[in-house]
């Protein structure tokens, strides 16, 4: 669960760096922009939801190492 | 006795078990010398001070830091005789003794794997940027190991992390670490990173960390490694072996995750720069269409005036042909019986004359033409 999280937050990452770069084009359309800009909002929202509210979890192994 | 005698190797057999009994171990210090290694497999040397000698036997695998000739070391042994009845102690452990002794077997350490290329640059692997499952090996109850999770947690979410306990310090030590080692290495979900922590103090022994198994262990891991040994001093041989190196625990939590904050700054950037290209692109179309706009009024107008100028050109040029116009500045149309103009007639002949107020019907009394 934990891993396809985080598989997703990489992925999600992803998808907003390609907006960023798809905005840095000289002559994109006006109208394509609109809708990738509302995603772009919407996708770093989630993120940072995503971020602020995700914990680790911490599981010390039950196994002895002694000799 | 006499009469019951032992054997020679009943003999030698007796006197161990009575070493054993009395004295299982015994912690011996001297010098080294006549130090030698056979088919590098077993270790012979003889441990000696002023007045005594002591013939000491090792495994190689046992001699876990480099020794030699009048290095000062402290040995952990079991008295025997061997079955060829010499004296000699069966060293479990040895370690030196004093700085300057230990400073020593360090460098021949250091060296001897540094030839082996353990410590080059281009072994070392580069730790993932956003790891999802890390291993630690640590003691738990160190502060090392609360400052490096506490950071961790402060830092990013959504992370796994693996905890082996291990003790960090004494003669142990290396072997729970490798034991760590192995362990995460083999597990089936494996971490993608592991950190290796040991609480701060500078005056603490570091000695475990220059253990050559541990070191090679270190070295060999196929999960990349980061140590986080904080020793404000000096480095240690897993130091150098491991993939990074960071300076404290915490250092080590700073190295191994993303900073969330800073991801969620750069995320706000991100957003606020591509609001700033929609806008620009916005602008740039306004203005376009604002001089296509421009463009084509002035077009139109000029063909308007064009247009209208040549209207006027015309109207000026129907008034001066216009008939009406001569009539009005007091000449007269002259016309014959069809109604045409005429500029002579015969005498006799009807003419009608118009002029600016009245059409008068004529006779034509006399006619002079003119050259």
């Amino acid at each position: 669960m934990l891993k396809k999280d985080d598989e997703s937050l990489s992925e999600q990452f992803k998808k907003l760096d390609e907006l960023v770069n798809w905005f840095e084009q000289d002559d994109f359309d006006i109208e394509e922009a609109l809708q990738k800009f509302e995603e772009s909002s919407e996708i770093a929202n989630l993120i940072k939801t995503k971020l602020s509210t995700l914990e680790n979890k911490i599981t010390v192994l039950k196994k002895s190492f002694d000799s | 006795m006499e009469t019951n005698p032992l054997q020679v190797s009943e003999a030698i057999a007796l006197i161990n078990q009575t070493l054993e009994y009395a004295y299982p171990t015994i912690v011996v210090e001297g010098e080294v010398s006549s130090f030698k290694v056979n088919q590098n497999k077993f270790v012979f040397f003889d441990l000696k001070d002023d007045e005594g000698t002591l013939g000491c036997f090792m495994m190689v695998f046992s001699l876990r830091v480099p020794i030699e000739n009048g290095m000062r070391v402290r040995v952990v042994a079991q008295p025997k005789i061997t079955n060829w009845g010499k004296f000699s102690l069966t060293v479990r452990e040895v370690h030196p003794v004093g700085e300057g002794n230990l400073k020593r077997s360090f460098d021949l350490l250091l060296a001897k794997l540094d030839k082996e290329s353990l410590f080059a640059a281009d072994r070392k692997r580069v730790l993932p940027a956003m790891p999802t499952r890390i291993g630690v090996i640590s003691s738990t109850q160190s502060a090392g190991y609360a400052d490096f999770i506490k950071i961790l947690n402060q830092r990013w979410g959504g992370v796994e992390i693996i905890v082996a306990h291990v003790v960090v310090q004494g003669t142990d030590a290396p072997k729970q670490i490798i034991r760590a080692l192995e362990h995460l290495n083999q597990l089936p979900d494996s971490p993608d990173v592991i950190a290796l922590i040991r609480g701060g103090g500078s005056l603490d022994d570091l000695s475990a960390f220059n253990d050559e198994p541990l070191v090679r262990a270190v070295a060999s891991s196929r999960i990349p490694i980061i140590s986080g040994i904080g020793h404000e001093v000096d480095t240690s041989l897993v130091d150098l072996a491991a993939d990074v190196r960071a300076a404290t625990p915490s250092n080590a939590a700073q190295l191994i995750v993303p900073n969330r904050q800073e991801f969620i700054n750069q995320l706000n950037r991100s957003v606020l720069r591509i609001g700033d290209q929609y806008s620009r692109r916005i602008d740039y179309l306004l203005n376009r269409l604002q001089a296509d706009q421009d463009r084509m009024l002035s077009h139109i107008y000029a063909n308007f005036e064009r247009l209208k100028e040549k209207l006027s050109l015309r109207q000026a040029l129907i008034r001066q042909l216009n008939p009406r116009l001569a009539l009005s500045r007091g000449y007269s149309l002259l016309r014959g019986s069809n109604g045409m103009l005429i500029d002579t007639a015969n005498v006799g002949d009807s003419v009608t004359i118009e002029t600016k107020t009245s059409t008068i019907l004529a006779g034509v009394t006399h006619v002079e033409k003119r050259r």
